[in-house]
């Protein structure tokens, strides 16, 4: 055998939408138990890898991989089942369910989804809908959500909306976690909470991704990290390794007036 | 008597078919109006495994309920994997394309219609059984509409309705519910046709055109989209109110192009005034 597969995979990956490149010749690793930080300026293409991990868009060439298995032609709810979660920068709550409704639409497996098997398996169903709920109460008492649990999302402070997205993105319970700027415009008790939530899903096993701006999180949490500039993959390593170039600093720090 | 019971059966088939439409556009936000057609396609096939090949009736009808619904897959399969405006338009196509074919198929009776469709039940208290099971059947299908548009299944509806992307990401299948729908609300609306077909046990292809699925989609509009009750108070409301006028005794002149303004009027004014329905949808549900 050689040495343990990474979680995820991505080999020459490449993406246009029309003229405008979002990924070239992208390569990267993402391995379980470590936090990697993606970061570059707006428009880098860093959505756009993770879109195109979990499958909402497909590489024009390259290929995907969760351990061995290619994933082109998974489709985007199959590669959420295989244990695939990610995060919306812009958090996407279904905005006509409650909280716990929200994270009840996220394990893996969906009670009652098939409806010939929810109607002849009651009882599996069953047992499936009471382990979702028992996870879904946890992982909002874990988020500090106990008491938003039947509100809508429009009626919780932005804060809470994004932890309450990345607790339905914890749902999931999968091998990999892809998160999309979760500390972006939050502070104080909430960037606190999300900060020891990601420490802790790495140290589970998890292979964590995260998109971030904020240097000293990135610094404080992330392994390694990589930097994304016009889709392209410019520079990886520690994140004393990439703020000691000057390449970065340039594109990223000299671009951001 | 024999008027007001053929009302009541009338009330209790189009409050199915404004159900299962209603799951249809309502809950599952798939519009199509290929609804009559499906109604069309098992009250012919039930009618004629009866007539032809001896199948009792029961059995008759539970063959062209899934009839119904096989052919919905035909039709929703392909369409859907394209885009959902697509089902709207391949369903018009389905529509009007069924319609000649059952016109001109000879077995099936052609243009003139098909006669001498065996009933479910004879003798002097036909009509009132007919009118109990009709809307035994009515109410049953109502409740399964509830059962599967609330709960587990009906928040997954609703999050695929909110947000189809993202809920795909989390490991759902908007195809496979979608297609579901469909097949239910088709397999439905079947049912009805076949109940229609052994009641009246005459059936004509002009019945079965655009002004049925423009009725039905007006049940379902002014009732309340995505409601339970909205179709069952359009339902009523749209089957008593022609029947109504007719008490005018206005000459037919008069009386075929009122019928039409009032749907066409009802659906308007509901659009502008109430546009969720007369039973409006709870918040949050
Ligand atoms: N679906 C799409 N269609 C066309 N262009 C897109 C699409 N998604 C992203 N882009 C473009 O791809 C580039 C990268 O965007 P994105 O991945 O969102 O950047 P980042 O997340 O790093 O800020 C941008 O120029 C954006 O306009
Ligand atoms: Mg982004």
């Amino acid at each position: 055998m050689n040495a343990p597969r990474a979680a995820i995979r991505v080999t020459d990956v490449s993406k246009r939408f029309g003229g405008i490149v979002v990924a070239e010749n992208v390569n990267l690793e993402l391995r379980s138990g470590e936090i990697l930080g993606l970061i570059g300026p707006n428009g880098a293409g860093k959505t756009t890898l993770f879109n195109l991990i979990c499958g909402i868009h497909t590489p024009d060439s390259g290929e995907i991989w969760l351990r061995d298995q290619p994933l082109s032609r998974v489709p985007v709810y199959r590669r959420a089942r295989l244990g695939i979660a990610r995060t919306w920068q812009n958090i996407r709550l279904f905005p006509t369910l409650s909280v716990i409704d929200n994270l009840l639409m996220g394990p893996r497996r969906y009670p009652g989804e098939a409806l010939l098997a929810g109607i002849f398996g009651a009882r599996t169903r069953r047992a499936d809908a009471q382990a979702a709920r028992e996870r879904a109460e946890e992982i909002l008492a874990r988020m500090g959500l106990s008491d938003a649990r039947d509100k809508t999302p429009a009626e919780l402070p932005f804060g809470q909306q994004k932890l309450a997205g990345m607790a339905r993105t914890l749902m999931n319970d999968g091998e990999v976690l892809l998160l999309d700027e979760p500390m972006a415009g939050v502070e104080g008790q909430v960037y606190e909470t999300i900060r020891q939530v990601v420490r802790d899903e790495a140290s589970a096993g998890r292979a964590v991704c995260i998109v971030e701006h904020n240097v000293s999180f990135i610094r404080d949490l992330c392994t390694r990290a990589v930097f994304m500039f016009n889709g392209c993959i410019e520079q990886s390593g520690t994140m004393e390794e990439l703020l000691a170039s000057d390449k970065l600093a340039e594109l990223y720090f000299g671009g951001r007036s | 008597m024999e008027y007001v019971y053929s009302v009541l059966v009338m009330i209790g088939i189009y409050t199915i078919m404004a159900s299962s439409f209603n799951l249809i556009i309502g809950f599952g936000g798939l519009i199509s109006i290929a609804h009559p057609i499906f109604f069309a396609l098992s009250a012919y096939a039930s009618a004629l495994v009866n007539l032809h090949w001896g199948v009792p009736i029961p059995l008759a009808i539970l063959l062209g309920t899934l009839f119904a619904a096989a052919m919905s897959v035909m039709l929703s399969l392909p369409s859907l994997r394209i885009s959902g405006d697509y089902l709207l338009i391949a369903s018009m196509g389905f529509q009007l394309g069924f319609v000649e074919v059952i016109k001109n198929v000879d077995f099936a009776g052609g243009a003139g219609g098909l006669t001498g469709i065996a009933s479910i039940y004879s003798g002097p208290s036909r009509s009132p059984a007919f009118v109990v099971t009709t809307l035994t059947i009515a109410a049953t299908v109502v409740s399964v509409v509830h059962w599967l548009t609330h709960g587990e299944y009906g928040r997954a509806i609703r999050a695929m309705r909110d947000d189809e992307e993202c809920f795909a990401s989390l490991g759902r299948n908007p195809m496979a519910i979608k297609i579901t729908i469909f097949a239910v609300g088709s397999a439905l609306a079947g049912l009805a046709g076949a109940l229609y077909a052994h009641y009246f046990q005459f059936l004509s292809p002009e019945q079965f055109g655009i002004t049925q699925s423009a009725l039905i989609l007006t049940m379902v509009v002014v009732g309340g989209m995505g409601s339970t009750w909205g179709p069952v108070v359009g339902a009523l409301l749209l089957t008593a109110l022609p029947q109504a006028i007719t008490f005018l005794n206005l000459p037919p002149s008069v009386m075929a192009p009122l019928q039409g303004m009032l749907y066409t009027g009802l659906v308007l004014l509901f659009l502008f005034v109430r546009p969720a329905g007369l039973v409006a949808k709870r918040l949050g549900q």
